[in-house]
């Protein structure tokens, strides 16, 4: 560009400007241009780094997949992928072993089927509860109970179930024992539930408010606006919640160890909820501490974690389908107001052009239809057949009843939430808390757990806590900024999107076998502190980066064109204009990552931890303790420590309450500040 | 005063896509003038504005060929960068889109971008673009509040401002008042009047009897075509061509 020089010189002093000098320095041509040169060699050199964070992630995300199958394939050659998945017993160290995971795989659909007729509708009455007839008071409480109940550990729930759920089906059926199905059922139903509530609350809450009015000003009652108008239009939203809902059931390894009794057998008949199960993340919890490395066995395993991969990417896939579609939807195309020109062609031109524009999304589509047909079917049918009996049958009693009766109905449904939140906290706190003790806090544990205290644990969860963000935090921001800001829409964003969309939902314990593999075994780090921060690393990732691009995208992009209008360059906008009102939502985004790190069991079962240690980690290269991993052995391997079990869940509990609780309060806080 | 010729496009084109959105646009904008553009919804006026500053670089699927001078310089050349041309060409949106930061920091933020730290300087620059901008009066003594609890007229004079701050040579303004109360909008229009003394202004505008009111040239476009572009007073009373006759009369939406 050529300086502004001619067209400064014929100013003729305007006479309402009273300050004739110009704002910006007026500064020298050669000056500017090499201003200019700079600044777009530094704006080049933050690209590259964001984009190495983006890549970085983009790798490790095959990486992972990859080394799984790698590991996977020795099993499939030596049985066959058929023999694999079709074997009716699982007996790997019987003689002669065998290797069939076909009561492993119906094991977690009928876990997840049963949890699941149980949450949906649950889940969804709550939902409507919460975004239509929940005074602004109770929903002030009820929302961040139900975030909550999402942010308790799985370990938790599974210690729970084990000594409370399980007695309790003991007696009241008279059964032997009440490490059942059922139970596990149970435990999933409450894991799933927080999942389902917020994405169908979601859903319904953003239904424009035209239909709402539109339909009230008809004269049409509330249910009948929420059951006919709101809820049709939230239906996909719905689904979404149903199928994430799916995943995080299929997908969860500690409580469900805990409580089924880890028989591999089919119930008998099959609709025995009081029989033993056995599902495929069970499998690899109870086995992979203590199998032969390179063994069949061992590869077996990874074939598990294979099959559990593709079940969970397959759920996933179609949740990320039916959300984007929705969200395409919402957002108005970028040349709106432009009128489309339809080319004059056959209708076989037409099919084919409209099948390669969305090939992916229909190939995968035909792919997740299939599983959803075998694996969700059962779970909407009964969603439907609630949503048609609250359609039709109030048909026959005056429209006024059928409100009363369905505002009844999901006033009990959140009611029931809330109790099943209450009884948790209550039981855990109740005989938890007189055992937490100064003593208990500051020492080391002694007779197996016994006795003395848990400082060792609370110190190694604090360790991998610290180590896993402080190698996820930066590379994800650096990739969400990558994704969001410096890309357009295309396939390259695409792939890379997906890819983290799949990698959020993959079950926990799937990194921990990848952890083991690659980083215990492969790079013989060994059991250690450092092989586990990276582990939970991976596993955080996906969230960091999909937290900070929701961010991110949260500014609207007139207030970057407005920057941009001024002549600001791409990364001064970034920095001084987009980022600054992100931190609240990249924040959240964080302390949320790092309860989870704090609760996880699975992903350190076989990386990180040992049980009992006088002393703390002096290297990175070291194992430690862990709390959520001490709260699994003490409740499962140690009889007689009950007072210790209830209290190591107890501060495990208060640790990731407190980072969630910041976390909401963050949100809430900024929610309040900025409104676009 | 005489006429000097600031922005010229020759046969400019671009798509969306496959969507030929402005075609064969060739026009001559006069400096320290108000330029208006007019034309039914859709018809590629906010299009062509955003071509003026390279603002639709940022959407992935717009391509442009044909040329537009800037001072003789093609704004498009390869060795432009867009950055240098929109701090010389700013521009003002539809909707108001202050910064969530402080009446004062949104109008300091240009200059701070553009290397201005002295902090007395500042001072005097956010006073002076407020008093431009016919702000100065409303917001002196809330300068360090939220920009976002003004009301929208005042936040889009706090964006005029925030332009003025930067002291671009050109101001682009894309429907400034559409979504302004009439008191508003009179203001705006007041301002507009005062800005030509130094400006190159270029209004988009639905609004007809804004354009004749403001504007010193109109164009009228139609489905991405530059119809018509003359005088104001001429292509209000005396239009050339019969689709921009139908349209000032209101005969066709």
């Amino acid at each position: 560009m050529k300086a502004r020089g001619g067209p400064t010189g014929e100013d003729p002093s305007p006479d309402s400007f009273p300050n004739p000098p110009p704002a910006v320095p007026a500064e020298a041509g050669p000056v500017k241009d090499h201003s200019a040169a700079r600044r777009s060699g530094r704006e080049t050199g933050i690209r590259a780094v964001w984009f190495l964070c983006a890549l970085f992630a983009v790798i490790t995300i095959f990486f992972i997949f990859g080394f799984l199958l790698f590991d996977a394939y020795p099993v499939f050659e030596e049985i066959g992928v058929w023999n694999f998945l079709s074997g009716p017993v699982w007996n790997p160290t019987g003689e002669p072993p065998a290797y069939g995971i076909y009561p492993l795989i119906i094991a977690t659909l009928l876990a997840t089927f049963l949890a699941m007729a149980i949450a949906i509708p649950l889940g969804i009455g709550s939902a409507i509860y919460i975004a239509e007839l929940a005074p602004y008071r109770v929903k002030a409480w009820v929302k961040p109970a139900v975030e909550l109940l999402a942010g308790i550990p799985s370990v938790v729930f599974g210690f729970f179930g084990l000594v409370v759920l399980t007695t309790w089906i003991r007696v009241s059926f008279d059964v032997p024992t009440g490490e059942t199905w059922l139970a596990g059922s149970i435990l999933l139903a409450i894991m799933a539930l927080p999942t389902i509530i917020s994405v169908s609350e979601d859903a319904i809450s953003s239904a424009p408010r035209e239909y709402k009015e539109g339909s009230l000003a008809l004269g049409a009652t509330h249910w009948q606006t929420i059951s006919r108008v709101l809820t049709p239009a939230a239906l996909s939203g719905i689904t979404a919640a149903i199928i994430l809902g799916i995943g995080r059931a299929a997908g969860e390894t500690m409580a469900v160890l805990m409580v089924t009794g880890n028989a591999p057998v089919i119930p008998d008949p099959i609709w025995d909820v009081l029989s033993p199960i056995r599902t495929l993340t069970g499998t690899l919890g109870i086995e992979m501490g203590e199998v032969p490395v390179g063994s069949t066995h061992y590869h077996a395993l990874f074939g598990v974690a294979v099959v559990l991969l593709v079940i969970s990417l397959i759920i996933n896939f179609s949740a990320t389908i039916i959300l984007n579609r929705i969200r395409r939807q919402q957002a108005p195309p970028a040349s709106a107001c432009v009128p489309k020109q339809v080319p004059e062609t056959g209708w076989r031109d037409r099919a084919g052009l409209f099948f390669r524009e969305h090939r992916m999304p229909i190939t995968w589509g035909l792919v997740a239809i299939a599983l959803f047909a075998f694996l969700g079917l059962t779970g909407l049918g009964i969603a439907l057949a609630l949503y048609l009996a609250v359609r039709y049958i109030p048909g026959r009693i005056s429209p006024r009843w059928a409100q009363r009766i369905a505002f009844t109905l999901a006033a009990l449904c959140i009611v029931g939430v809330m109790l099943a939140l209450g009884i948790i906290l209550f039981d855990i706190l109740a005989k938890g808390l007189p055992y937490v003790t100064w003593e208990f806090l500051t020492k080391p544990p002694s007779d197996l757990g016994r006795a003395g205290g848990i400082l060792p644990a609370i110190v190694g969860t604090m360790y991998l806590v610290l180590g896993s963000i402080a190698i996820a935090l930066p590379i994800g921001i650096g990739a969400a900024i990558y994704l969001t800001e410096y890309t357009r829409e295309g396939r390259l964003v695409g792939i890379i999107r997906t890819a983290t969309d799949l990698l959020n939902g993959t079950p926990s314990i799937v990194f921990g076998l990848f952890g083991f593999a690659f980083l215990v075994i492969y790079l013989s780090f060994g059991v250690s502190l450092i092989a586990g921060q990276i582990t939970l690393a991976l596993m955080v990732l996906p969230t960091i980066i999909r937290t900070t691009e929701e961010a991110l995208k949260t500014i609207p992009v007139p207030v970057r064109e407005g920057s941009l209008a001024l002549g600001a360059s791409k990364w001064q906008t970034i920095r001084r204009v987009v980022l600054p009102p992100s931190v609240p939502g990249i924040l959240t985004g964080t302390i949320l990552s790092i309860g989870r790190v704090a609760g996880e069991t699975a992903p350190i079962l076989f990386t990180a931890v040992i049980f009992s240690t006088r002393f703390l980690p002096s290297s990175l290269f070291e194992p430690v303790m862990a709390l959520p991993y001490h709260l699994y052995i003490l409740a499962t391997n140690v009889p007689g420590a009950t007072g210790q079990q209830y209290a190591t869940a107890v501060v495990l509990l208060g640790l990731v309450i407190a980072f969630y609780a910041i976390a909401i309060v963050i949100r809430h806080r900024s929610s309040v500040k900025h409104r676009w | 005063m005489s006429e000097t010729t600031i922005i010229t496009t020759e046969n400019l084109n671009l798509w969306y896509g496959e969507n030929n959105a402005v075609i064969d646009v060739t026009m001559q904008i006069p400096d320290r003038r108000v330029t208006a553009l007019i034309g039914p919804s859709g018809c590629g006026k906010s299009t062509l504005i955003r071509c003026f500053n390279r603002m639709n670089d940022l959407v992935s699927s717009c391509r442009i060929t044909g040329m537009i001078e800037f001072h003789g310089n093609n704004i498009y050349a390869r060795d432009a960068d867009p950055v240098e041309i929109r701090r010389k060409i700013g521009m003002v949106f539809q909707k108001p889109n202050p910064f969530p930061k402080s009446v004062y920091e949104n109008v300091a933020y240009g200059p701070r971008i553009h290397g201005v730290k002295d902090k007395k300087k500042l001072d005097e620059i956010v006073e002076r673009s407020l008093r431009n901008a016919a702000l100065w009066d409303e917001v002196k003594d809330r300068l360090a509040d939220s920009a976002m609890g003004l009301s929208g007229g005042q936040q889009q004079r706090l964006c005029i401002a925030r332009t003025l701050a930067v002291e671009p040579e050109v101001i682009l303004m894309d429907e400034p008042c559409s979504a302004l109360d009439p008191i508003a909008t009179s203001k705006i229009e007041v301002l507009i009047d005062d800005l030509k003394k130094k400006y190159c202004v270029i209004i988009v505008t639905h609004n007809m009897q804004q354009a004749a009111r403001v504007s010193d040239y109109t164009g009228f476009m139609y489905i991405g075509k530059l119809i018509e572009f003359g005088d104001t007073t001429q292509i209000f009373e005396h239009p050339r061509e019969e689709l921009t006759e139908n349209y000032i009369t209101g005969r066709f939406g």
